[in-house]
């Protein structure tokens, strides 16, 4: 039984803040929290999102009703948080209003409300969120954050809310303000894209018109490595996709230079080279170039994946005659086999680091977690189709994973416990190996 | 700091049992729908895929400081040519045949032995020809698993045509990984035409 026991403590911190702008609140630290989500299977805070107010410029787009409903659907995404259905604007300076309107979203059953005040400034677009405990008489403000960016990415000022949000109750940032990259493309023709965490905006990041693969975000959420075909044969190469620079190789030496995995630090990245004679587990240290070989073994090592503590490194090896799981120490030493029997890859520590997702093969393939030490492997998946290739949110509380359920391959996301699978890519082509960026900063 | 966070703590604990999600709303429609703005500043990004600096041999990085620069090739790479020849460069020629593997294994089978066997006499009769060796996966198994497995089949054929004396300095080998599928139906007579090692050439 997969069901884990779940309690929620929502403790209501409340800051006397000064209105906008607001000073910087030290980030939750200590005390002031929370709701302490301890597990999966809950009861969620239900929230009001209303429209976001406009407060300066003018807001031809209808960009104050999108945001709010790009936030809500980020909160609902969360699974800790209902939204609440919305009554209409909240006028600008008019508290008599904005009391009735958090009276009324409380009769409907919210426990907090949100109240986004919207400046649009030519080239530039302000939220200021001022969060509102709707369970207290006294409405008390929660708390407020203000953001700023180009015009040309508002759409992240509703994720930044939603994430403050997140952070406002849990104690830690959510996760939408983030990206996925992956690949698309038929066979022989696959390049790299990213999007929003939720599928939206999707933008190239290859075009070669050669292969690409395994695109893998670094931990600062710069820079993409992964495995291209763009000069004939499988080398490694690190893209860089918010910035106008060239792509910088990794390693291209004779044979498979492939299966990035960055460390935490983001200065190594281990890799799967053949250059010695067959498939093994390399770390490159990207300042120097030096590379250091981890695994000696007559079969295939690869698909290395770092523990968040940078001490330890899962990979996947045929040694014992089909791919399995395997534990080292980042030096190469102390290798233990974590499955027996079976066919497993694509290994993915979780960034909280109790968890190692990765892909069985039954006939199908689908997608188990298995602790670090080897016990408690759980099935997360059951068809339909193939469910593979999983990548983990940085809050490692949901995965991004491909699934061909629906006839093509297409990024999906879930919960780590395998529950709410949805959609992300809803296109005409093929979608397969999503790596989840760290949230951007 | 200017913030003072008097925090006052209320519990408002909700403690639950699996399913029970209290009014669980409706799901704004957000989620793709077409409506959003296009987003981050990333967009001219893609106009930079600017050439890049032509990597001097063709095993080093190129690029400026803080780089990665992988040296030479080392160890037992040896017995390979020191260099990567173009892979467009090699045709197929219908005196060499394909040969074929079981589900995730890169031994050479019994049958497949007796192909090689004439594919090293005719690389032993044609010695001014090159050999690229590319090694294939069915469509089963994951990407970056049989890249490797892919290496490791044309490797066991490179490896049988060396102990057979054709020369290790004129082979080359490349794996597609599951990329390059002579077929694409999900059968099993598919997979196993998929399963296979090619053989190209080219003039010295």
């Amino acid at each position: 039984m997969r069901r884990i026991l779940l309690c929620i403590a929502l403790v209501f911190a409340v800051g006397l803040l000064a209105p906008w702008p607001p000073p910087q609140a030290p980030r939750a630290q200590g005390t002031d929290v929370y709701l302490n989500v301890t597990g999966g299977g809950t009861r969620k805070l239900n929230i009001a999102v209303p429209d976001f107010t406009v407060v300066a410029g003018n807001d031809t787009a209808g960009l104050g009703k999108q945001l709010a409903t790009i936030a809500g659907s980020d909160l609902t995404f969360t699974n800790l948080f209902s939204v609440v259905a919305a009554t209409g604007t909240i006028p600008a300076n008019n508290p008599t209003a904005l009391r009735q309107s958090w009276a009324d979203f409380a009769a409907a059953g919210a426990h907090a409300g949100v109240h986004g005040l919207l400046a649009l400034r030519g080239d530039r677009v302000e939220t200021e969120m001022r969060l509102y405990d709707l369970t207290t008489s006294d409405q008390r403000l929660i708390a407020t954050r203000k953001f700023e960016l180009p015009a040309a990415q508002a759409r992240r000022l509703a994720h930044k809310v939603a994430d403050e949000i997140v952070l406002q109750f849990t104690g830690e940032a959510g996760v939408a303000d983030t990206k996925l990259a992956y690949v698309v493309g038929p066979l022989g023709s696959k390049e790299i894209q990213m999007a929003d965490y939720d599928g939206n905006g999707a933008l190239s990041v290859t075009r070669n018109g050669s292969i690409n693969l395994s695109p893998v975000w670094s931990p600062d959420a710069r820079s993409l490595a992964f495995t291209s075909f763009m000069k004939g044969y499988p080398d490694l190469y690190r893209a860089f996709p918010f910035e106008r620079r060239p792509e910088q190789t990794l390693a291209a030496f004779i044979g498979i230079n492939s299966s990035p995995s960055w460390s935490p630090d983001g200065r190594t990245v281990a890799m799967t080279l053949s250059k010695d004679g067959n498939p093994e587990i390399y770390v490159l240290t990207i300042a120097n170039g030096t590379m250091r070989r981890l695994t000696r073994h007559a079969g295939i090592d690869t698909e290395p994946t770092w523990s968040p503590t940078g001490q330890q490194i899962a990979f996947i090896s045929d040694r014992n005659g089909s791919p399995g799981l395997y534990v080292m120490d980042t030096e190469g030493s102390n290798i233990r086999q974590l499955t027996s029997g079976g066919f497993h890859t694509q290994p993915r520590w979780s960034p909280k680091g109790d968890t190692i997702v990765y892909t069985s093969r039954q006939g199908t393939h689908d997608l188990w977690a298995i602790n670090p030490d080897g016990s408690n492997p759980r099935r997360l998946t059951t068809g339909p189709g193939d469910n593979q290739g999983a990548t983990w949110a940085p809050n490692g509380r949901h995965l991004a994973f491909q699934s061909n359920r629906n006839g093509r391959w297409q990024i999906y996301t879930m919960l780590a416990d395998g529950s709410e699978q949805n959609p992300v890519t809803r296109g005409g082509g093929e979608a397969t190996s999503p790596s989840w960026s760290p949230r951007l900063p | 700091m200017a913030t003072s966070r008097r925090a006052q703590m209320m519990l408002v604990s909700l403690m639950v049992v699996g399913v029970a999600m209290v009014g669980c709303a409706k799901r704004p429609a957000t989620t793709t729908a077409a409506a959003a703005p296009a987003p981050s500043g990333v967009t001219e990004t893609t106009a930079s895929r600017a050439p890049e600096p032509t990597p001097a041999p063709s095993t080093a990085a190129p690029s400026g400081a803080g780089t990665a620069q992988p040296s030479a090739p080392a160890g037992g790479a040896a017995t390979a040519p020191a260099t990567r020849p173009d892979v467009k460069t090699f045709t197929s020629v219908k005196d060499l045949n394909d040969i074929h593997f079981d589900f995730d294994k890169y031994d050479i089978r019994a049958g497949d032995a007796k192909i090689l066997d004439a594919n090293a006499q005719w690389l032993k009769s044609n010695p001014n020809h090159l050999l690229l060796i590319e090694g294939h996966t069915d469509e089963r198994g994951t990407n970056e698993y049989n890249l490797a497995l892919g290496e490791r089949r044309a490797k066991s054929a490179m490896n049988y045509l060396v102990a057979q004396g054709v020369q290790a300095s004129r082979i080359t080998i490349i794996s597609y990984g599951e990329e390059r599928p002579l077929c694409t139906e999900q059968t099993e007579a598919c997979w196993a035409r998929n399963r296979r090692d090619h053989f190209l050439v080219k003039p010295r």
